[in-house]
């Protein structure tokens, strides 16, 4: 009860600009007289929404699974990677260049690549979304990992610590908080690439859903599944804050 | 000459250079398939093939994106500079700028498609509403990092409100808010090149759908050089202004 209240009280100012950012626009475009194609009011898009479930419902759980297939995967191989890296230096000179060029290209130019090499189906929206998480994983984890000191490193060795025990005890807590913004910022680039992916060519999707819906000229429909599409990845984001309070309360 | 060997191989021109030579090399030797590689020398010459077009479309690109840009830092410093002046502005507006981080804002192209048409304005916008986010939430950690102290310290002195934000709290933030616009100017391209699909004669993006439909794979490799040669050149241009201009660090 006395949570709840606390609640309600850091989160008023929220509530409240919601609300009146909503009647703004449901009663403000009525008031304007604004076409509904050009900015369909709230209620609407509600109504669209609600109407046209099956496909959006189905749309957005198969943009979920890509997206979080390819996250899963992308965030694997960037961990994977960083350790290898931290355990076999010359790994790191070797492949970090690799990384340093990739990472400087926007990851939906790749987009055509992958539609090309595994096709229009799920295969392709997976790889993206990983692509998009590797990066970004692996070179927030690589700053972690390099975080504790060599005099630190050196105690623990003088202790008879192996190269492994080092990681596990010293390095990987001390790049934690660093791991886990990377997983943050991926997963919100592996939705956007597969989105984005799905635009371009896809059977299935939200991104296929917009693109067609704009094709079609049928507006609402695109403001529906962008909607929908937001609340999907909100809810992603949200399981992942959940997940990130519970380690560290473990911790 | 102070430059150690160590630092130039670690320098990203170095990356380039050594990325080049790998795949100069690498592709002959392990006959790696066209269709997943093309040789370094058949992308240079599509590149060379399609000059006046690659130029063209380079030039429309980087356009969009710096006004898009441009507009999105003005707007996010605006904001920023609100939220961290009114508290209330803040509780109430940033949670909703936060989640709206989260969520697929790509998905948004679309509809600001069908608000500007097929224009160059469909673009900027869609860059600038990308760029906003990072720039307003990252000046506003900034501006929050001004010290009491010294603020009590030059009212004492009879600084005027102007005074204390031109002389103490812009300088004081900046650091933050580059670290906003480099973030911002990556989803500036991003947004560019996606608003091109829905729709538009010349740019990189348009050059990317076509070589996707033509299946033409050297022309997608040399497209993401270009890509990546352009997040380079802007990545770059504002770490330069960084070094000549905000020489002081906030920690």
């Amino acid at each position: 009860m006395a949570r709840g209240l606390k609640f309600l009280r850091s989160a008023w100012p929220v509530v409240a600009a919601l609300a009146l950012l909503l009647l703004l626009w449901q009663f403000g475009a009525a008031a304007l007289d604004i076409p509904t194609y050009i900015l369909p009011r709230p209620a609407e898009i509600t109504v669209t929404a609600v109407a046209k479930w099956p496909l959006l419902g189905n749309a957005l759980m198969v943009t979920l699974i890509e997206a979080i297939g390819g996250f899963l995967l992308g965030a694997a191989i960037g961990i994977v990677l960083a350790v290898l890296m931290i355990l076999v230096p010359p790994l790191e000179a070797l492949l970090m260049p690799i990384a340093v060029v990739i990472n400087a290209v926007p990851s939906i130019a790749f987009v055509p690549l992958v539609l090309l090499w595994f096709g229009l189906g799920m295969e392709s929206k997976i790889a993206i979304g990983a692509l998009a998480v590797v990066l970004v994983v692996l070179l927030n984890l690589l700053a972690g990992l390099k975080r504790p000191e060599a005099d630190a490193i050196n105690l623990m060795r003088s202790f008879g610590a192996g190269r492994v025990g080092i990681l596990w005890r010293l390095q990987l807590p001390a790049a934690m908080p660093g791991l886990v913004t990377g997983l943050r910022v991926g997963l919100a680039r592996s939705t956007i690439a597969v989105i984005v992916a799905e635009m371009m060519g896809a059977y299935s999707g939200i991104g296929q859903v917009i693109y067609q819906a704009t094709g079609q000229v049928d507006y609402l429909t695109v403001w529906a599944a962008v909607f929908v599409a937001s609340l999907g990845s909100l809810a992603l984001y949200g399981v992942l804050v959940a997940i990130d309070r519970k380690l560290v309360w473990w911790r | 000459m102070s430059m150690s060997l160590s630092a130039l191989a670690r320098s990203p021109v170095a990356s380039i250079v050594y990325v080049a030579i790998a795949w100069l090399v690498l592709v002959p030797l392990f006959r790696i398939e066209p269709r997943y590689l093309p040789p370094l020398p058949v992308v240079i010459a599509d590149g060379i093939s399609v000059w006046p077009d690659l130029v063209a479309g380079f030039w429309r690109t980087l356009i969009e994106t710096v006004l898009g840009f441009l507009a999105g830092v003005a707007l996010g410093v605006g904001f920023g500079i609100a939220f961290s002046a009114s508290r209330i502005m803040e509780r109430a507006f940033l949670p909703i700028f936060v989640a709206l981080q989260t969520i697929p804002v790509i998905a948004f192209g679309a509809i600001v498609v069908i608000w500007f048409g097929n224009t160059i304005m469909a673009k900027v916008v869609i860059a600038l509403y990308l760029a906003f986010f990072p720039v307003a939430v990252n000046t506003l950690r900034g501006l929050e990092l001004v010290d009491p102290q010294r603020i009590a310290l030059m009212k004492s002195f009879g600084a005027s409100r102007l005074q204390l934000f031109l002389k103490l709290a812009l300088p004081t933030a900046l650091p933050n808010i580059l670290i906003g616009m480099k973030l911002a100017v990556a989803l500036s391209l991003a947004g560019a090149i996606v608003g091109e699909w829905f729709g538009d004669t010349v740019g990189l993006g348009v050059m990317l759908l076509q070589a996707l439909y033509f299946e033409q794979i050297p022309r997608v490799w040399m497209l993401i050089i270009a890509c990546g040669a352009m997040g380079t050149l802007l990545y770059g241009a504002l770490s330069l202004l960084e070094r000549r201009f905000v020489w002081w660090r906030a920690d």
